[in-house]
């Protein structure tokens, strides 16, 4: 399948500071690929750059083929955003809002069309209710309904499940797998590492402007994180002494005591040793390595909210 | 113009549901209509009010001020004779008031038949204020014809009055032009300037940015937007003006070309404040400042000539004047040199502010 973003060598300073520092990436047609990195990682600006909205210090970016510092005129229609701080015009309605958006991607749109679109985000109860009266999950799934109104074949969709509960996150998940189905590639800018392991193709973490890992999700993990963490649940400070008074390296995680095993010879052993053990436990099982593992790896802290912990 | 009139629906929308917009737009010019039309409404050619203390109370008294009455000029009304007139007046801060003597009509048979001096009449007041110059007139007019008619004279010279403009031009007609001037500069430049800086707050113009709306489009559907709303805005007020004051203004296609014109001018103004403000604080303290001034020496409620000259000179370095001057051109005066030499004004310095804030405004970041 042919690139449908190819950077090479992307650059974008601030005075001193180096936002985007050498990026080169290519994003294939139909994939849905998530840019991952905390608050100021570089994402927002790399993303911006892809979209026409902020000009390049160095390299070259191509959307579609067309280099994106040249101008956006020509593939414009092709291409649907919903920003990270996108904020909807307060005294327009669900539905006014979609059918604006949609003339100003040259589209017809009737409100059978527009209640259709609003349904795909599950807004349609709230198509004639002002933005002002929306909640901030209503409002980011508005923004999400006006980035498809062109029907697009490429969308940026940043932080698109910030502020959203559980369930409306699930909904469009559902509604990116949905895209991507329909051959439409989705790159996404997110710092929940659960949502970017379960959509994606393809994966690219990014630290201080750099690409500090990039790759399928599972190989990302397989590469930087390919430890089974055995957990011995609720076993607390009492459990931990016991472990590690059996030479066994163990964590206290919240309550938890955790032995990491590089291999099934490694993990046999320890189980062995553990299976000895006089403990109270409430459970006991096995965890893979993931990808908030990767990233602890790569980057050094954890990640919460978009702010790297620790 | 798909694009264009998506834009000019969506913000016009807005703009209606914001209330303020609409308060500006429609409840505020026919306020001040209102407001300045019931206090100065009785000024221009109307008459004068004239209190009057006729200690006579006789035919000839009666005859004197009965002629002072079918002058128009003055409207006379009674003070109670058991009062003392200088302590009337301050008591109810008059700005003139008129004293029959008592004894007049016998000193004036007196002066008559045995040619004695003159009968007076006392006129109290402020020499310095118009009031008392057009009641001296008045009844220097008044005493003449009298004096003329009781001698068997008549008069050989006389004074014919030749309204200048409007036929019936006052000051509310003047007035009302002014306040359309001020309202199309108001809602534009204010609103606009506010706009662009919430747009540019709340990320609106780069969200724009990502859609196939070019940022010319974005402008010229403001201009139409404020084009349309303003136009309504003119025909209410002189609706209003007509029904509560019977105002004679013609609304010809001249007073709709001064409203596009203006239009033009204050949008284009409003977007070219807003480049240099971030936040709506910003954008009122700005838009006060520029507008303010602007609205009080550009002659939107006093005559320009009735200002100092350094005031005078300072206005016609102002757009609003030229708005407000060829309103007046076109609505009261009918003078279309005039007219079309402040459209003129008005056009050009639009289309050089329009491409300044074309140039100056971007929707896209650093």
């Amino acid at each position: 399948m042919s690139a449908v973003i190819e950077t090479k060598d992307l650059r974008k300073t601030y005075g001193d500071l180096n936002a985007v520092d050498g990026l080169s990436l290519d994003i294939r047609e139909g994939s849905i690929f998530s840019l991952l990195g905390p608050n100021g990682a570089g994402k927002t600006t790399t993303v911006e750059i892809l979209e026409g909205l902020r000009t390049p210090t160095g390299g070259t970016a191509h959307v579609f083929g067309t280099d994106v510092s040249a101008g956006y005129s020509g593939i414009r229609e092709r291409v649907g955003i919903l920003p990270q701080d996108f904020e909807p015009f307060d005294r327009l309605t669900s539905m006014e809002a979609v059918t604006y958006w949609a003339r100003l991607f040259r589209k017809g749109m009737t409100r059978a069309d527009g209640k259709r679109l609003l349904e795909t985000v599950n807004l349609t109860s709230r198509a004639d209710v002002q933005a002002i009266h929306l909640s901030g999950g209503e409002k980011r799934k508005l923004g999400f309904a006006m980035s498809l109104v062109g029907e697009p074949e490429l969308l940026f969709l940043d932080e698109p499940t910030t502020g959203l509960d559980p369930k409306a996150r699930r909904d469009l998940w559902a509604v990116i797998q949905g895209l991507r189905k329909e051959g439409r590639t989705v790159f996404l800018t997110t710092h929940y590492l659960d949502e970017a392991e379960r959509l994606s193709d393809d994966v690219g973490i990014m630290h201080k402007g750099k690409l500090a890992a990039r790759g399928d999700p599972g190989d990302i993990v397989m590469r930087h994180a390919s430890r089974t963490t055995i957990v011995l649940g609720g076993a607390g400070e009492a459990g931990l002494r016991e472990v590690t008074r059996r030479g066994i390296a163990a964590n206290l995680e919240d309550g938890d005591v955790t032995v990491h095993v590089s291999d099934p010879a490694e993990m046999k052993q320890v189980l062995a040793k553990l299976a000895s053990l006089d403990i109270s436990l409430k459970d006991m099982y096995t965890r893979r390595g993931s990808l908030e593992d990767a990233f602890l790896a790569l980057v050094g802290a954890r990640m919460e909210e978009g702010v790297l912990q620790g | 113009m798909n694009r264009i009139l998506a834009d000019v629906v969506a913000f016009g929308k807005q703009y209606i549901r914001s209330k303020v917009g609409a308060f500006f737009t429609f409840v505020f010019p026919i306020l001040l209509i209102l407001l300045f039309g019931s206090i100065f409404g009785q000024t221009g050619s109307s008459s004068v009010p004239l209190p009057v203390q006729d200690l006579d109370n006789t035919a000839m008294s009666e005859r004197f001020l009965s002629a002072l009455n079918n002058t128009t000029f003055v409207t006379i009304s009674m003070i109670p004779s058991t009062v003392d007139i200088a302590e009337h007046i301050g008591a109810n801060s008059l700005a003139v008031a008129l004293l029959i003597p008592s004894g007049f009509e016998r000193d004036v048979i007196d002066a008559l038949t045995t040619g004695s001096s003159a009968v007076n009449v006392t006129l109290y007041g402020d020499s310095s204020r118009s009031t008392f110059g057009v009641v001296v007139g008045v009844l220097q007019a008044v005493s003449d014809q009298m004096s003329f008619a009781l001698a068997g004279a008549r008069p050989v010279v006389g004074i014919e009055i030749a309204p200048v403009g409007s036929p019936a031009f006052r000051y509310i007609d003047y007035f009302l032009p002014g306040i359309v001037g001020m309202t199309v500069m108001i809602n534009a430049m204010f609103w606009m300037t506010a706009t662009c800086a919430e747009y540019r707050s709340r990320r609106y113009f780069k969200l724009l940015a990502t859609t196939t709306l070019r940022k010319s489009e974005w402008l010229t559907s403001k201009i139409l937007w404020f084009t349309l709303i303003l136009t309504a805005s003119l025909f209410v007020s002189v609706a209003v003006g007509i029904a509560a004051f019977n105002v004679q203004l013609r609304i010809d296609v001249l007073a709709l070309a001064f409203i596009l014109a203006g239009t033009f001018l204050f949008t284009s103004l409003g977007m070219l404040l807003g480049t240099f403000v971030k936040d709506a604080e910003a954008a009122s303290a700005l838009a006060n400042a520029v507008g303010f001034p602007m609205m009080f020496i550009s002659g939107s409620f006093f005559p320009l000539e009735s200002m100092p000259a350094f005031l005078q000179t300072a206005a016609r370095a102002l757009p609003l004047t030229y708005l407000n001057n060829g309103l007046r051109d076109a609505m009261v005066f009918g003078n279309l040199d005039s007219a079309l030499t402040n459209l003129a004004v008005v056009a050009v310095a639009g289309a050089v502010v329009f491409a300044i804030a074309s140039r100056a405004m971007s929707w896209k970041g650093r």
